[in-house]
């Protein structure tokens, strides 16, 4: 008897399971956008993945060479719903280096707000969708809900919610509308608390949650650089580059903050690196909008830039909610771009999904990929 | 015998008297749905008897066996049908108290939002009903017809008071909890005949975990019992409101129970068989329409269920001990529900709360937090036993 | 500079140690739950309520009829284009050309606000545009009109010049529109008057200046800087481009 388990435990060791190709397709729950994740797994455990992307493809950039500068704007913001103030911040300052003029300012602080109002609401989002993803909706609603206020404050300052069409080449839509500083810092106040009070409690004093993300989906820093994976994620795996920070643009440089960095590499340092990052933006919009307020009312905000733009090229990238985005213009002298490139984070980002969700379970596959908050629109272009 | 008027069609006896009567003690809904018959059949009795006199339909109709006969029919539907309504209400409470607890608002469809979940219900019965081409049509129909047909089965049997009741079993809860456990067996192989990678990979799981939790779960029930001297579930509440609520002494067995029956009626943070996030539907992914909407119905059925075991094992079931009103005798069954729709609270709040829990860490706390605790109360149970106490 | 969160929750390698810690998630939910139910939660009835929305809120563009003086700026930046310019009777009877827009295409960019040069177009806050067909959302030139429209619904374009700034008078705005002029290449103009016929505030005169090998009249166009909108229709129906715009930077 003991000699027939004992084979039945020898040949079970060798045994060779079938391994299962399961595909997450455009559809699935999980996915937060149209995109396709197939993991092979054995049992529940993920051995293999391969994303595909591309559902959304909408020939954005073929599109711009037919528009004229201004025009594009708008399509900048169809980017990245999320994420559209700093893709349009992105843009105009492309072109503002084409041109070659130093924008005023009010508009740079002005913008620094903005970007931030922006990174803020696009976290928010984020860590909804990770509520979603490990099946508890309460976190959903209550980041929906803390949204709403900062979608408020983009209406006050130029009128549209998500789409904002904001920053202009040479400056901002239009000053600060009366009061919005006051609405920034009441908002921003009850933010600090809800978020540390509510949200935060709710996930990091829960067991659940934390042992849901702890351990899992880790990369080293060197196949995060090796990957090219930027932004949170990358911050999360101890790699300590900010473009904010190190390659400053728009006043960042004259703003105090702090780049939170963990060296864990799991998809709970990834996680606390975006909580803690709103709370940094919070400190930046705090203090950008004392330096609006202290510039007056009367300070410009919006230069005349020619309509065409000379031959040349020009390379700006900025820090997005997600990581490292960049825009390559080349341009001919007339008022409608040669070539425009755009390097979405999330492309390089999501190539790492293999490594990430390798070795995991299936019940672990959405909150990994969650931590570098899928967004097809700047993907597919 | 002469009919000349209504009233001898009409007459309403004593149900006990009636010597077709099955049950031993008095019944409610059987008396109600006697005299529901009672005036139904009567009336048309007496119309039939009205157009030609002196026919032998009318006389059947109102004999002992007939009336009987009838009135079990009523009967069923008289317990379905509270069964039902609560089990609705329940669904319309999660709603509400999940909106409240998001900051939102919940249903707001008629009467307070309850009538949404008709409207719910009307909705998928009216969708197509589509059946893809590659399931194994048996058991795609049969695994899906007794997963829901369990669910109802239970939930009916469940008693309300010791006068409403579809069965006295000396060990009803012993049945309640094998038929409460059969379901994940029709899951399993519904999973395996859906021709479906997700529903495959929820089917196991709802396998995984039914084993893990069934073990604390019988162990408990065995304590209860035990303290109780009986599984008779209306010995169990009469030992409750004699003693006091076995929540008190077995309170460690109370919060694992509770855990443990959430997690068996696949109630959110351990509804890993259906976890929307990474197995779409999980095993209800290929069903469509209606009968997705009987699925939903069927796990509230046994979210009620569930609720309403533990309101029987450590709530005292349809007994207050503090009865001024005595409602004790007049509406323990209100008592009852109740009680099982706070304990439904409960379990939204636990929703509402915390996360879906991984499938290997419901295996790890099942077996080893779950488990020991269970021994553990029964450790309790067992010293208060030979002590005396109880 | 310290971080509030990284300071409050560290990362903890041990997991075990709270595994059942789940009490204070619970006292957080029932905390909101008890306040959703004496308070009123934050969301809107949306049918029945309404959020507020400042005036600046960009909903669908709205037309002030009277103020349009048919320049077609907005249909040149439109980013979309679904806006064209359309003949209608005005309120005395005359047929003229007015804005119309496709608003299954429009972007709410509120760029046909911000560049319109005298205020005509403007943004509304209304929002609640559903139709039951596509033709039933392009908008005419008099269902454009929003009765809401106030002074705050208009998009300035306030710029300022580079060398203002340089003059160190920073705080003067201009519109772009008050100060780009077309200029004329007189070597180009084959005397074709049709920068006059595209003019929409009649801004261009034809001067005659002698007469051509041939005997014709030799007309060049004299643009009034004081009435010109700087709408680029003359430059761009110029048939030999010899109009250009002179931007003032």
């Amino acid at each position: 008897m003991a000699k027939d388990v004992l084979d039945i435990k020898a040949e079970s060791a060798v045994m060779d399971t079938d391994k299962m190709w399961i595909i997450m397709g455009p559809q699935h729950p999980f996915s937060h956008g149209l995109w396709t994740l197939k993991i092979q797994v054995d049992g529940e455990i993920v051995k293999d993945a391969e994303p595909i992307v591309g559902y959304l493809h909408r020939g954005w950039e073929k599109e711009a060479e037919a528009r004229s500068y201004p025009k594009i704007i708008p399509m900048a913001d169809r980017l990245c719903y999320a994420a559209s103030m700093t893709y349009t911040h992105l843009f105009c300052m492309t072109v503002e280096k084409a041109l070659d003029i130093d924008v005023p300012e009010k508009a740079k602080y002005i913008r620094i707000v903005a970007d931030e109002i922006c990174r803020i609401q696009s976290h928010l989002m984020w860590l909804a969708a990770v509520g979603t993803d490990l099946g508890n909706f309460t976190v959903f609603l209550w980041c929906m809900r803390e949204r709403e206020f900062f979608m408020d404050l983009n209406v006050r300052l130029c009128g549209a919610r998500m789409t904002t069409n904001y920053p202009r080449i040479g400056g901002v839509r239009n000053d600060t509308t009366e009061l919005f500083d006051r609405d920034v810092m009441r908002c921003v106040e009850r933010f600090e608390k809800v978020l540390m009070d509510d949200i935060v409690t709710l996930i990091d004093d829960s067991s659940v949650f934390v042992s849901r993300m702890k351990g899992v989906g880790y990369l080293t820093r060197e196949q995060t650089v090796n990957l090219g994976i930027t932004g949170p994620a990358m911050r999360g795996a101890g790699v300590d580059f900010d473009i904010r920070r190190d390659d400053p643009y728009d006043n960042y440089d004259k703003i105090d903050f702090d780049v939170p960095v963990m060296t864990q590499g799991d998809s709970y340092s990834r996680y606390q690196v975006r909580i803690e990052e709103m709370l940094q933006s919070c400190k930046i919009i705090r203090q950008a909008v004392q330096k609006v307020k202290a510039l007056g009312k009367n300070a410009p905000y919006r230069l005349k830039v020619p309509s065409n733009v000379p031959a040349g090229r020009s390379t700006v990238r900025l820090e997005d909610p997600r990581g490292e985005s960049l825009m390559y213009l080349i341009s001919d002298g007339t008022d409608k771009p040669y070539r425009l490139k755009v390097r979405s984070p999330i492309f390089t980002n999501v190539s790492a999904a293999k490594p990430l969700v390798q070795g995991c379970r299936i019940a672990d596959v959405p909150v990994v990929m969650a931590m570098i908050d899928m967004c097809l629109g700047e993907t597919d272009r | 015998m002469v009919y000349s008027s209504i009233l001898d069609w009409i007459h309403f006896p004593d149900v006990m008297s009636n010597m077709y009567y099955p049950f031993d003690v008095y019944n409610l809904p059987y008396d109600i749905s006697y005299k529901l018959w009672e005036l139904l059949g009567g009336t048309i009795a007496w119309l039939i008897n009205l157009l030609l006199p002196g026919n032998p339909v009318s006389t059947w109709l109102i004999c002992d066996e007939v009336v009987n006969m009838f009135a079990l029919i009523i009967f069923m539907i008289v317990i379905f049908l509270v069964v039902f309504i609560a089990t609705l209400i329940s669904l319309w409470e999660e709603r509400k108290v999940l909106g409240r607890l998001m900051d939102r608002r919940g249903t707001m469809i008629g009467m307070k939002g309850f009538l949404q979940c008709v409207a719910d219900g009307l909705k998928t019965f009216m969708k197509e009903n589509t059946m893809p081409k590659k399931v194994d049509k048996m058991t795609y129909m049969w695994t899906l017809s007794l997963v829901i047909g369990t669910s109802v089965l239970i939930a009916c049997m469940i008693p309300l008071s010791q006068r409403w009741f579809v069965v006295d079993y000396s060990t009803g809860l012993l049945i309640i909890m094998a038929l409460f456990a059969l379901a994940p067996f029709f899951i399993l192989v519904s999973g395996w005949g859906q021709n479906n990678k997700y529903s495959l990979i929820g089917g196991m799981r709802a396998a995984e975990l039914m084993i893990s939790y069934e073990v604390p779960i019988l162990i408990m029930i065995a304590t209860t019992a035990l303290m109780a001297g009986s599984f008779n579930i209306g010995d169990i509440v009469n030992a409750q409101f004699n003693s006091t609520w076995y929540f008190i002494p077995q309170i460690v067995g109370f919060i694992t129970f509770f855990f443990c029956a959430t997690a068996e009626s696949e109630r959110t943070p351990f509804d890993i068989a259906e976890a929307e996030a990474e197995l779409v539907e999980g095993w209800q992914t290929e069903y469509a329409g209606m009968k997705w909407g009987l699925i939903m119905l069927g796990d509230y059925f046994r979210g009620y269920v569930a609720c309403a075991m533990i309101t029987i094992m450590y709530l005292g079931g349809w007994l207050l001990p503090w009865d001024p009103l005595q409602i004790n005798t007049y509406l323990p069954e209100l008592t009852f529900l109740i009680k099982t729709w706070f304990v439904f609270f409960m379990m939204i709040i636990l929703r509402g709360a915390i996360a879906r829990v991984r499938p290997d860490q419901i295996l790890n706390i099942g077996w080893k937090v779950f488990m020991p605790l269970s021994v553990v109360n029964l450790a309790i149970v067992l010293m208060l036993k030979i002590g005396g106490v109880y | 500079m310290v971080m509030e969160f990284l300071k409050k929750y560290p990362y903890d390698e041990n997991i075990p140690r709270r595994t059942l810690w789940i009490m204070k998630p619970f006292v957080v939910v029932s905390k909101l739950f008890v306040k959703a139910v004496i308070h009123r939660d934050v969301a809107i009835l949306y049918p029945y309520e309404d959020l507020w929305m400042p005036d600046n809120y960009r909903g669908r563009p709205g037309l002030r009829f009277e103020k349009c003086i048919s320049c077609g700026i907005c249909v040149r930046m439109c980013p979309t284009s679904c806006i064209e310019l359309v003949e209608v009777l005005d309120d005395a009877g005359n047929t003229v050309k007015r804005p119309q827009i496709n608003l299954g295409r429009c972007a709410f960019c509120g760029y046909c606000a911000e560049y319109c040069p005298v205020d005509a177009m403007t943004v509304t806050p209304e929002k609640e545009l559903a139709e039951y067909t596509r033709e039933d959302l392009i908008y005419g030139p008099r269902r454009l009109a929003c009765d809401k429209i106030n002074k705050n619904m208009e998009v300035h374009l306030e710029e300022t010049l580079m060398s203002d700034i340089k003059n160190g008078n920073s705080e003067r705005r201009v519109n772009a529109f008050m100060t780009d002029r077309p200029i004329l290449d007189s070597s180009k103009c084959i005397s074709c008057k049709k920068c006059e016929k595209v003019c929409p505030v009649k801004a261009i005169k034809m001067i005659e200046h002698g007469v051509n090998a041939k005997g014709r009249p030799i007309l060049w166009p004299e643009i009034n800087k004081d009435i010109c909108v700087c709408c680029h229709n003359c430059v761009d129906d110029c048939p030999k481009s010899a109009l250009h715009m002179d931007e003032v930077l």
